[in-house]
């Protein structure tokens, strides 16, 4: 309990540290927000226009569908904020050796490795994926109100799996030196979570439900809220599933730091 | 006709240069041939979802099911021939001071720097884009080109694809160093360009007055109008006039090119660092 009051408390001295840093600059702050909230917009334009000309699509209503889609924006929010350092892992901090620096501290590599910068303009996602909500919810004749009171909870056990599967990915560049990149195809396969699972055939079901298990991080937290009792167990299950691949992620990083050899620059 | 070559032969080397620098990064490619059945075969699911709701042999926007399918599977292979990343290439060269070592050179920046996308592309057209092709004929029902006529001209106009998106990145490049958030700016551009280019969706879903301003803009000829060439969609005095269009593009964005560079390089100060 001590160890979890020490590191919630480090993670918001990192993230106001870094904060105050970054709004500095704070026209420069705004610029990269609005770049950041028109590539979201771009992207969900896309869903709005296609969906909103169909009724239902595989038996759901199109203010389903928004809400499906803005929910998906929550734990992909919170997951872009803090995963900007996973994706340079290797070349920043192997490479470089950065990682000599972080080792050097009292305090879980891997916690700073992912909290020692932020993409705060990713914070967008997040408010726009609520307005989205909002604007089912309003739609919606009914909608379950635990359902909805659990989604924040819900969106960060999305976030947790999200980091835990690329930090999986990313544990592998202490073994394997010629990165081959495995991260960007992953990467793409959460857009799949995005949209009803039902309109994908059982092989897409089965791979987003076990392997890559995307459909927990943003598919199945929707199924209390928009009362899909076939999806509940799923939806109940989401905890467990972020936490054993949470644990996975941390015992693959203690393993991969204890075969760590510093490259000496 | 020597002065030429040997005026294109720097050029040439540059181009040859970028090809063998990403040759030694191929096993990413491997990887990347899933990432762009991915994307692909996502955009299958919906339109086969939104397909069967209107029931068997409807047409959405004047596609037929197969003619979608062709124009997501086209589309995306063409993505992966003509996709280059000299914005960020030139923005980190003007952020890092490496400019200075191009700077030097005698060569014209704009030429180069479109000789090393065109050769990254080269790379590409073999190891990416016709795995991909392959991939995706051998996995979903895509439909051949419709004549051999629209083959010829939808490879005419990807090339130009590459040629404008080499152009359109050279000037988002040379205004994205302005801002200190350069990677935000890209990431932004290529969420929005997606769905301009008619890479998502065909411009036929747009609404009435978004498609007006669209074809005024030069990045329907990203996806949209050899995807209409290969389908058979734009023909004969149509696919000249689109054609036409998009080469004008290219010759209007590299001039702007050429422009903000001029701009640019007034105000850069190579420090001795």
């Amino acid at each position: 309990m001590r160890r979890v009051r020490f590191h919630a408390r480090l993670l918001a001295l990192y993230f106001a540290q870094y904060a105050k840093a970054r709004l500095a600059y704070r026209a420069d702050f705004a610029a990269a927000a609005l770049a950041s909230f028109l590539g979201t917009a771009a992207s969900f334009s896309v869903v709005l226009l296609l969906f909103s000309r169909f009724p239902h699509l595989a038996g759901w209503t199109f203010p389903e569908i928004v809400f499906l889609y803005g929910f998906s924006l929550l734990p992909y929010g919170l997951f872009s904020v803090v995963s900007s350092n996973l994706w340079e892992f290797a070349d920043r901090y192997l490479v470089e050796g950065r990682f000599d620096r972080i080792l050097l501290r009292p305090v879980s590599p891997l916690f700073q490795v992912l909290f020692e910068s932020f993409r705060l303009e990713s914070l967008q996602e997040v408010a726009t994926g609520a307005v989205a909500i909002g604007w089912a919810v309003s739609r919606l004749p009914d909608v379950s109100p635990l359902g909805l009171a659990l989604l924040p909870l819900w969106a960060v056990f999305g976030a947790v799996l999200y980091v835990s599967v690329f930090g999986l990915l990313t544990a592998a560049s202490f073994w394997v030196e010629d990165r081959v990149g495995l991260a960007p195809p992953v990467f793409n396969l959460m857009s799949f979570g995005r949209y009803p699972i039902t309109i994908y055939d059982l092989k897409v079901k089965l791979l987003l439900s076990t392997v890559i298990p995307f459909a927990f991080a943003s598919f199945y937290p929707t199924a209390l809220a928009l009362r899909r009792g076939e999806y509940l167990p799923y939806f109940w299950a989401v905890p467990l599933v972020a936490v054993v691949f949470a644990l996975l992620n941390v015992a693959l990083w203690r393993r991969g730091i204890a075969r760590y050899g510093s490259t000496g620059s | 006709m020597t002065a030429l070559a040997a005026a294109a032969r720097p050029y040439l080397a540059f181009a040859r240069t970028s090809f063998l620098n990403i040759l030694a990064y191929r096993a990413r490619y491997f990887v990347g041939v899933l990432t762009y059945f991915f994307n692909a075969t996502v955009w299958y699911y919906i339109w086969r979802a939104l397909f069967h709701e209107k029931g068997e042999g409807a047409t959405l926007g004047g596609f037929t099911f197969p003619q979608m399918l062709t124009y997501v599977a086209t589309g995306w292979a063409l993505r992966s021939f003509y996709f280059n990343e000299v914005d960020r290439d030139i923005a980190s060269q003007v952020r890092e001071g490496r400019l200075a070592m191009t700077l030097v050179k005698p060569v014209d920046v704009q030429a180069m720097t479109l000789s090393q996308a065109l050769g990254e592309s080269a790379f590409r057209l073999v190891l990416f884009t016709l795995p991909i092709g392959l991939l995706l004929v051998v996995v979903y029902p895509v439909l051949p080109p419709a004549s051999p006529a629209a083959l010829a001209l939808y490879l005419l106009s990807g090339l130009l694809s590459a040629l404008l998106v080499g152009a359109i990145n050279f000037c988002v490049g040379l205004v994205a160093i302005r801002t200190t958030s350069i990677l935000g700016v890209l990431r932004a551009k290529y969420l929005v360009l997606e769905v301009l280019s008619g890479l998502l969706v065909p411009v036929a879903f747009f609404p009435e007055p978004v498609r007006k301003v669209l074809v005024w803009l030069p990045f329907l000829h990203m996806n949209d109008t050899p995807g209409r060439i290969w389908l058979g969609l734009a023909t004969g005095a149509d696919a000249a006039r689109a054609l036409g269009l998009q080469a004008a593009w290219v010759v209007a964005l590299l001039l702007l090119g050429r422009l903000l560079w001029k701009a640019t390089a007034r105000r850069i100060e190579v420090q001795g660092g």
